[in-house]
């Protein structure tokens, strides 16, 4: 029997997981969900509209703003409602990113690999529209819809810089830093990543994390919050960089609330650090959601 | 400046923002914004989007909101159905028109509002013997600038 790449790939994944503590299939879905825009409307205005519209919508528990739309006569993406920037398309681990961040109008803020955007509208909801709020990101093509989705949303306190954020000059330390970094995903919402990932993609992302986080520090004011975020299940690229930041960087962890398991503190035979536990991970199986890896890094 | 101060005048407005510009693109900053140094190089978006020079003044999401709260500006009312056929790019017919705010007058530009929000703009003119408001720029660009940006 020919046994495809594929299919090794994905073997090699699950038994990983399955070492980490999780029996996962490979596949898992997660339900399309909605964020509400709060610069532009309200929860119950949109709950309306889209109800009678045919939208079924249930509200995520766990989420200030977020709905899982269950049923839908037509593509959310392109209602009119969507294009007046009353609610976004958002993936609900995604929105816990920056809820748990908890951004408000007193902050100054930078959001280090921004495009295209969803987070860093919902960024700018949590603020009001006040504030400072930068958003960078290397890409322009990626840049251009960080753009569009700033003016769809009416976001009215941003900065957007095309560059890489290592080596760009703000001029500025920020009270609140999103690093949700470049990571090597997952396959709950990518159905080929089975073919696309091997383990030499984790490890190299892991390096460019790395050189991000150290970014992201050096930007932060003293006391300032770092939430780091990737949407990778591979603890290379989430334990093991909170493992590297602590040691080789001022500052602490603080511990995350929600749904999902706490930080692994066992890595493939190796022990981390107790304080690792502060971290937070969205397993596929718990949540029904895709895999999302969330650390809430204090500079000392 | 000439385009944007053009395209408000069209449609009624006094609106006279201080502009940033970056490239084609125009915006303007509010008080937190305006007091902050910020550096120039690598910036691509400020503030409030405006909109961007093209042969004519291509108006931004946030600046049609701005103009819609305006008493003074011209407006033509639409149900959902014709509004959605607004965003996908059609001309408004005036039988489709529920209400207008100002006098409906040929040659004269209009906001196109749906549920009280402004989704594009138009000028009402004549078109093979049918009275259009014609759509100059409507929100479903959005959708069409994905992939052509």
């Amino acid at each position: 029997m020919v046994v495809s790449r594929e299919e090794t790939n994905k073997q090699f994944f699950l038994d990983r997981y399955h070492m980490l503590g999780h029996r996962l299939t490979g596949d898992e879905k997660t339900p399309q969900a909605i964020r509400v825009n709060t610069i532009k409307t309200s929860d119950a205005e949109i709950m309306e509209t889209l109800t009678s519209l045919g939208v079924k919508l249930t509200r995520v528990p766990y989420l200030d703003q977020g709905y899982v739309a269950e049923e839908s006569g037509f593509s959310l993406g392109a209602s009119i409602e969507y294009l007046l920037g009353l609610y976004s398309l958002q993936e609900s681990a995604s929105q816990f990113a920056a809820q748990t961040l908890a951004p408000n109008a007193g902050d100054t803020v930078l959001d280090m690999c921004a495009a295209p955007g969803g987070k860093t509208t919902q960024i700018a909801a949590y603020m009001g529209n006040r504030g400072l709020l930068y958003a960078v990101d290397a890409d322009r093509r990626r840049v251009y819809a960080l753009e569009n989705n700033l003016e769809r949303c009416g976001v009215e306190n941003g900065l957007v810089y095309h560059g890489d954020v290592t080596s760009l000059d703000l001029e500025i330390r920020f009270s609140k830093v999103l690093l949700d970094a470049p990571c090597s995903g997952n396959y709950v919402t990518d159905p080929g990543w089975f073919r696309k990932r091997s383990i030499e993609d984790v490890l190299r992302n892991a390096e460019t994390q790395r050189r991000l986080l150290s970014a992201a520090v050096r930007h932060l004011e003293p006391g300032g919050t770092l939430l780091y975020a990737t949407c990778s299940l591979e603890p290379e690229e989430n334990e093991l960089n909170m493992e590297w930041l602590l040691s080789n960087h001022e500052v602490t962890l603080e511990e995350i609330d929600g749904p999902g398991e706490k930080g692994l503190t066992e890595v493939f035979g190796q022990r981390l650090g107790e304080e690792i536990s502060k971290c937070h991970r969205f397993w596929p199986d718990m949540t029904h959601t895709q895999g999302f890896f969330l650390a809430k890094v204090v500079m000392r | 400046m000439r385009l944007l101060k053009r395209f408000l005048e069209q449609v009624g407005s006094r609106m006279d923002p201080e502009v940033l510009s970056i490239d084609s693109k125009r915006f303007t900053l509010n008080q937190e914004l305006e007091r902050q140094q910020f550096s120039r190089r690598g910036l691509v978006y400020a503030g409030t989007y405006l909109g961007r020079n093209r042969r004519l003044f291509e108006p931004g999401s946030p600046l049609l909101q701005m103009l819609a709260a305006e008493e003074d500006t011209s407006k033509v009312h639409l149900g959902r159905d014709a509004a959605w056929l607004f965003v996908c790019g059609r001309d408004v017919f005036e039988e489709n028109i529920r209400r207008v705010e100002g006098v409906l007058e040929l040659g004269r530009h209009y906001l196109v509002m749906f549920d009280g929000r402004c989704i594009g703009y138009g000028r009402y003119e004549t078109s093979a013997g049918i009275r259009v408001i014609r759509n100059l720029f409507d929100l479903g660009d959005f959708l069409r600038r994905e992939g052509s940006d």
